[in-house]
This record gives structure tokens, C-alpha cells and sequence, in this order.
């Protein structure tokens, strides 16, 4: 998995890249927890090159969320790729995510 | 007289960096027999989700055990057959997920079994003398 973080009008885009899985999840957890810490209220996880995702790292994912909505944040998702759309679809985490198609149009909703 | 019926077995040792060990043989199955992108995905991911739960809850002692992994693929069916000596679990008597519930009242855990019981077609389980056995099926296009 590779991490990459840049900020664009308020936001704090996360680039997640490779697979997110058992054996790694917690660094996306642990890169999670240090933006949060930092008080960052606006996130976005640009999926693009987000290859593969277990259970593992959508409980990442869940309770980045959670955590946003209790400090009144925002956290969104972009350029999910189908085979992982389709995850997001299985497990009811469409819902309950705002995503968008790509970054600009995350960062200008 | 069966068509193509195409086998395997794995065995892996009861070990997180197992499961990244078996992905790469599964890789290389996935090419031997053609199987498409989407499903090979599949694959991978109900193989991480059932290992894991066997690997970090089927065992309460620290010694090292076995599991072992059947694929077959056969008239469009794919089998997997999961066997581990652990102690007795059945995870389709779980409770499945309400995926209706909003982002602050799901619960964290509980998803693994249930994106295997999503993806597969069939999940089946039986506890046979000291062992677990998992039989997931799955209609696949050729």
C-alpha cells in the first residue's frame, strides 16, 4: 500500500494506492489517526489506485467516517475503481460515504 | 466422463503473512486456469476473509497448525473447501449485517463473513470429528 497526502481548498486529500488488507490495514489506520489528531475536518480518500480492499480496510474506512461525523467533519471518497465500488455496494457502504467521481468535483461539492 | 475438472491443494500454516504467500499461488492458479480478473478478486478476498477469522480466532493454544485449502473447478462450478483443527466455529450461524443501518450505528465487525456469503454462492460449514470444514461455492462463466 502506498500513502500519499497533499491539501487542496480545505481538504486533505489522501491518496490511497495498492491494496488495504489484513496484513496493512493499520497503517492506513495509524495515517488516519495522526491527520485526525492534527484536527484535519476535511478529508478525502482519492481511491484510484486503490486495487483491493477486505474487511480489514473497510473497518478503517467505517470508522474514519465515524469519527468525522462526530467532530461535525467531512470525509469523502473519489475514482473508487468498479471492482471496489462493487465491494462498497455489497456491504452497504455506499450509503453511507459521499462519493465522487474524482477530486474537483469532491472538493467543489 | 467429467470435462476439464481442475484441482488444487494448499496448505498454509495458522500465520497472518500466510495469507500474502497463498495470494501469489493463487495468482498463479488464476492464469493456469484462465480465470477472469473479476473473479480471481473474489477469490482473494473470501480466502483472506475466512483465513483470517480462522487464524486469529480458531485457536486458543500458540503452537503451530495447519490449514488446508481445496479449489476445484469444475463445469463452471468453483469449490473451495477450507479445513482447519481449531476449535468449533460455524460462521454461517452469524448474524449478518444490517447494511441499511447509517455510518454511526453499524457495527465495526462482522463484515468478512458476510462479503463471503455475498460473493459465493453457497456457504456451507459442518464440524467433522476435531475439524472445521467450510465448502463455498460458486457459478462461475468460463
Amino acid at each position: 500500500m502506498k500513502l500519499s497526502e497533499k491539501r487542496v481548498d480545505g481538504f486533505v486529500i489522501l491518496q490511497i494506492e495498492g491494496r488495504v488488507n489484513t496484513a496493512n490495514y493499520h497503517e492506513l489506520e495509524t495515517k488516519v489517526n495522526e491527520l485526525l489528531a492534527q484536527a484535519e475536518n476535511k478529508l478525502l480518500f482519492n481511491c484510484q489506485g486503490l486495487e483491493y480492499i477486505s474487511s480489514s480496510g473497510l473497518r478503517v474506512f467505517l470508522m474514519t467516517q465515524k469519527k468525522m461525523m462526530q467532530r461535525q467533519g467531512v470525509l469523502y471518497l473519489c475514482a473508487l475503481q468498479p471492482t471496489i465500488a462493487e465491494i462498497f455496494d455489497i456491504s452497504g457502504f455506499t450509503r453511507i460515504f459521499k462519493i465522487f467521481a474524482n477530486e474537483a468535483e469532491a472538493v467543489t461539492a | 466422463m467429467e470435462n476439464n475438472a481442475k484441482e488444487i491443494t494448499f496448505s498454509i500454516k495458522n500465520q497472518v503473512e500466510e495469507i500474502a504467500r497463498l495470494a501469489e499461488e493463487i495468482e498463479v492458479l488464476v492464469e493456469a486456469w484462465e480465470l477472469p480478473m473479476r473473479l480471481s478478486m473474489n477469490i482473494n478476498l473470501v480466502l483472506e476473509e475466512a483465513l483470517s477469522n480462522i487464524i486469529f480466532y480458531a485457536f486458543e493454544d500458540t503452537s503451530e497448525h495447519t490449514i488446508d485449502i481445496f479449489m476445484a473447478l469444475e463445469q463452471s462450478q468453483l469449490e473451495i473447501r477450507i479445513t482447519d483443527d481449531g476449535k468449533a466455529f460455524d460462521p454461517t450461524a452469524v448474524q449478518q449485517p444490517d447494511i441499511n443501518l447509517p455510518a454511526e450505528e453499524r457495527p465495526i465487525g462482522g463484515l468478512g463473513i458476510f462479503l463471503i456469503s455475498k460473493i459465493m454462492d453457497v456457504v456451507e460449514y459442518c464440524r467433522d470429528g476435531d475439524r472445521n470444514r467450510l465448502r463455498l461455492t460458486k457459478m462461475v462463466q468460463e
